[in-house]
């Protein structure tokens, strides 16, 4: 549904200094209704390739194309009202109410002129009901914690009411309740609403756990693309980590966990 | 100049004039090296030593230069501050720079052996001083501080007379103007001095006290700021309008004589229709150094606001 | 907690409620921002029609109107008219342009302390009217004095060296580049300006010295109608603004992910932003506080969504700078505070106090 083809992108600073491209040749799909992982270490290129998927960054060359149509050739309304992003981290100005927060989100349906009305207030307050946010709404967004605050922003995010929301990080700063929290959060609205998502995140597990497809980068290069099951081999984390890992299905979670191993002394 | 007794005078000579730091402005100037006592603003004696005549005299300060002509010391002078203008001798003499910008390097390079200098100029009397250069420290006053500073500056020449003479001239010419006005109604007057260009805001006028407001007096005008204590007023148009001004005279160091210059200046203060002074049509623009210029010439000034506020005198 | 009609309405203080029925917003966005014009305005409208009664001269009104009295002789009349009114409109003006241009650079640089002075428009303004004070003064183009002229050209020059400093063809604007060249600029300016008063002549210094304070005293109404066309545009600018402002001020990639076109809307709001304070302070000179102390007490009030800040700081501005107008020209009479001296003392102790409430 949104796909790339033959993507390539190098940053001004990178082009001139001749260092090769951020990002080069990338071809991908992604599966409507999936929750697919872009993983791979930090500096692989997933925050790039997660905004020029969101069509804020332009590929040159290639092309990014939702359901058929290219980007390019869509306004950037048009695209807002489609594709949702989370960035990695949020921080507003000035001291907006976690409402206020939210209801910009509903920019893209809005006009120049127009103010938000009853039905805007209604999404934004049911997208915060969702992220189990509801109770913050008068509350200044930079007084939350670091949970509060994404889920604040993932509210945000749903109040733009579209089928494709990327997340770049999303768990990476939060500590392991609220990485469980955001965790079964995304998994829920990806079965209750079949939103499409893309989540870039170097933590292994969390793709396990949470995606059904995995692609995995690489030095601005896909390694591999597929269902989780398929890509999330031993050798092929050991590949992208340069470190030996083991693959196990745990029975009681009920997914796929990775654990790192020690380099055998030598 | 490296005598014991002369590096105690300079001693004196700072640290008199570091105590005078906070003395605030008082009229009159003062001559840190007058003849006779070694003394700063303080006037304390510590030797009365007879000085030698100045005759290599640099001036910083145009009224003192012309001064010194005046009294004909202007073989003496050796150079001049940026802004002299009078008499016309001075544009040869080399220019050291002058209130904010005095090029100390130059000026020590002329080896004068006597800088006239503002008396706000702290740093640079310090620093000639430490030089040995003696130090004529001008100060800004009314009509009676000019002449004293006219004949401290004869004092300091060695023109004691010439500078009694002087002085006697232009006091008695300021008399004559004083009598031949003398009698007849003084009209209440704005005397500007400066404001921003082809409007009335950013005007600068005389008030209540000090050189201009005497000058002012002596032509026959009464000052309609008589009550501000200051030299200078800042007034609105409000203000001015208050004030109510029977005559307006502004004044500039050079005029611009075109009629259409004329013409723009008048329909500036047009602006105001309900001025006495506008409506009687009393709205004069003089120009010329004489009236800047708070020295010798200064008589030439006063006559000039004198034909301006009364002409039925001078016919 | 029951609201009208019996609903119930959630609150902050109730725990979490799944409740999405549509529920009255007491706060809506419409209604705030209808009442929160209709405060500020009314205060504008009665700050600008009581100041000119207010002076330390007393003016009759009776008198003032009383058209039986020929206007060149009505005092009065003149105080009002020509004296006292159009200051009144010009610091409404100025007030109002310096407020919303404060606003739009502070959202613009993403930084709540930011001015319309910031980027050094203001003193590329002030340059050009000291080389005007100084080197002009007796040049005439028409009925119009070079100062204003000249101030405005400086400020074009200034806005566009730093908007090219900043820009890069197709990607936003950086904003620490923009503050850096603004900043920069801004120093430099400040030293040629110092450079120009150093070799000016005596008396032009006076001049040059007297501007730099601000001065509202415009005596007549055609400064004013000359500077309306350019804050008439800035406003219109202004008026697209607010809700891409709201949202660049979370960054760029944020606004650009909900459909905001952020290099166009940056250069929009430097651009209406560098207009409004052009004619500003080609109007009045160069009067500080009122871009960053004014936005602030509005935010204070009323929160911090641009949508209601913006017009609300621009009426507010007005009153703000007519107030202080009035402080200055009554409170040691008869002498007259340069407004600009007004605006800093209540300015800086304000900003303290800021500063120390989020320390």
């Amino acid at each position: 549904m949104l796909s790339a083809s033959d993507v390539a992108f190098g940053y001004r600073g990178a082009r001139r200094s001749g260092e090769s491209f951020t990002l080069s040749g990338l071809t991908l799909d992604i599966r409507e209704g999936s929750l697919t992982a872009l993983l791979g270490p930090n500096g692989c290129g997933k925050t790039t390739l997660l905004k020029l998927l969101g069509g804020v960054l332009a590929p040159d060359p290639g092309t990014v194309t939702l359901r058929g149509r290219a980007l390019a050739t869509m306004t950037r309304l048009d695209i807002a009202r489609a594709i949702a992003t989370v960035p990695q981290e949020t921080h507003p100005a000035f001291d907006y109410t976690c409402l206020e927060m939210v209801l910009m989100g509903r920019h893209p349906h809005l006009g120049v002129f127009t103010l938000e009305g009853p039905a805007d207030i209604r999404i934004a307050r049911e997208a915060m009901t969702a992220t189990g946010t509801a109770q913050l709404a008068a509350r200044q967004y930079m007084t939350l914690s670091g949970g509060e605050k994404q889920r604040v922003v993932i509210a945000a995010a749903l109040a733009q009411s579209c089928e494709v929301l990327l997340l770049d990080e999303p768990t990476a700063s939060l500590d392991l309740g609220f990485q469980l929290e955001i965790a079964a959060l995304l998994q829920r609205l990806n079965r209750e609403r079949g939103m499409t998502m893309v989540l870039a995140t170097h933590d292994v597990n969390l793709a396990a756990s949470l995606c059904d497809s995995v692609i995995m980068m690489k030095a601005g290069r896909i390694l591999a693309h597929g269902p989780t099951r398929d890509v999330l081999t031993g050798p092929a984390v050991s590949r992208l980590y340069d470190i030996d890992a083991d693959v196990a299905w745990h029975p009681r979670a009920g997914h796929l966990t990775i654990t790192p191993l020690p380099r055998a002394p030598q | 100049m490296a005598t014991r007794s002369s590096r105690l005078t300079v001693a004196t000579c700072a640290i008199a004039v570091a105590l005078s730091v906070g003395d605030g402005r008082s009229a009159g100037p003062q001559d840190a090296g007058a003849a006779g006592a070694a003394a700063g603003s303080k006037g304390k004696p510590t030797q009365a030593r007879p000085r030698p005549t100045a005759s290599r005299i640099v001036s910083l300060v145009p009224a003192v230069t012309e001064m010194l002509f005046a009294i004909g010391a202007g073989p003496q002078v050796i150079a001049v501050s940026s802004f002299d203008t009078f008499p016309p001798e001075v544009r040869r003499l080399p220019r050291v720079g002058a209130l904010i910008d005095p090029d100390t390097e130059r000026i020590l390079a002329l080896r004068p052996d006597l800088v006239v200098t503002y008396g706000s100029q702290q740093d640079t009397q310090e620093r000639f001083e430490r030089a040995g250069i003696r130090i004529f420290a001008y100060r800004h006053g009314g009509l009676a501080a000019m002449l004293d500073t006219l004949r401290q500056v004869g004092a300091v020449t060695g023109r004691a007379t010439a500078a009694a003479d002087t002085a006697a001239q232009i006091e008695q010419r300021l008399n004559q103007v004083r009598d031949r006005v003398r009698g007849r109604p003084r009209p209440p007057t704005l005397l500007v001095f400066e404001r921003s260009p082809q409007t009335l805001r950013g005007v600068y006028a005389s008030g209540g006290t000090g050189f201009l407001n005497e000058m002012l007096e002596y032509a026959g005008g009464a000052n309609v700021f008589a009550d501000v204590k200051r030299e200078s007023v800042q007034p609105s148009q409000e203000a001015i309008l208050t004030r109510a001004p029977q005559a307006i005279i502004e004044i500039r160091a050079s005029g611009l004589l075109s009629d259409a210059d004329a013409r723009r200046d008048h329909e500036v203060w047009n602006t105001l229709p309900s001025l006495p002074a506008v409506r009687q049509r009393r709205v004069y623009f003089l120009a010329g150094s004489p009236l800047v210029v708070p020295g010798p010439r200064v008589a030439q000034g006063v006559e000039m606001m004198a034909r301006a506020l009364h002409p039925d005198a001078f016919r | 907690m029951k609201g009208p009609h019996g609903a119930v309405v959630s609150t902050a203080s109730d725990p979490v409620v799944n409740d999405a029925r549509e529920v009255p917003e007491t706060g809506s966005i419409r209604g705030r921002l209808i009442r929160t014009t209709l405060v500020f305005g009314a205060l504008a409208v009665v700050a600008c029609l009581t100041a000119p009664l207010i002076g330390t001269t007393h003016i009759s009104f009776a008198r003032v109107f009383d058209r039986s009295i020929p206007f060149d002789d009505n005092v009065d009349a003149q105080i009002f008219f020509i004296a006292r009114l159009p200051r009144v409109l010009a610091a409404a003006l100025v007030g109002a342009a310096l407020a919303a241009a404060g606003v739009v650079f502070q959202a613009l640089l993403r930084n709540p302390l930011a001015t319309p002075f910031t980027l050094g428009v203001s003193s590329g303004a002030s340059l050009g009217a000291m080389l005007a004070i100084t080197f002009a003064s007796s040049l005439t183009l028409g009925p119009l004095s070079p100062v204003p002229l000249a101030s405005l050209a400086g400020a074009g020059v200034a806005a566009f060296i730093v908007y090219s400093l900043a820009r890069s063809t197709d990607r936003a604007i950086s904003t620490s580049v923009l503050l850096l060249a603004g900043v920069t600029l801004n120093s430099f300016f400040s030293a040629l300006i110092m450079f120009v008063q150093y070799i000016a002549d005596f008396a032009r210094v006076f001049s040059a010295f007297r501007w730099l304070m601000g001065d509202l005293d415009v005596g007549s109404f055609q400064p004013i109608l000359a500077s309306l066309p350019l804050v008439i545009v800035s406003f219109a600018i202004f008026a697209r603004l607010p809700a891409a402002l709201n949202l660049l001020s979370l960054g760029a990639d944020s606004a650009a992910g909900r459909g905001v076109d952020v290099p166009r809307v940056q250069r929009l709001a430097f651009l209406s932003g560098s207009l409004a304070t052009s004619a500003a302070v080609s109007l009045a000179g160069p009067i500080g506080f009122i871009g960053i102390v004014v936005p602030h007490l509005v935010r204070l009030m009323v929160g911090v969504d641009h949508r209601v800040v913006l017009p609300a700081s621009a009426l507010f501005g007005a009153s703000f700078l007519v107030g202080c107008d009035l402080l200055a020209r009554v409170v040691l009479a008869p002498v007259e505070i340069p407004v600009g001296v007004v605006t800093a003392m209540i300015g800086g102790p304000f900003f303290l106090w800021l500063l120390v409430r989020r320390g």
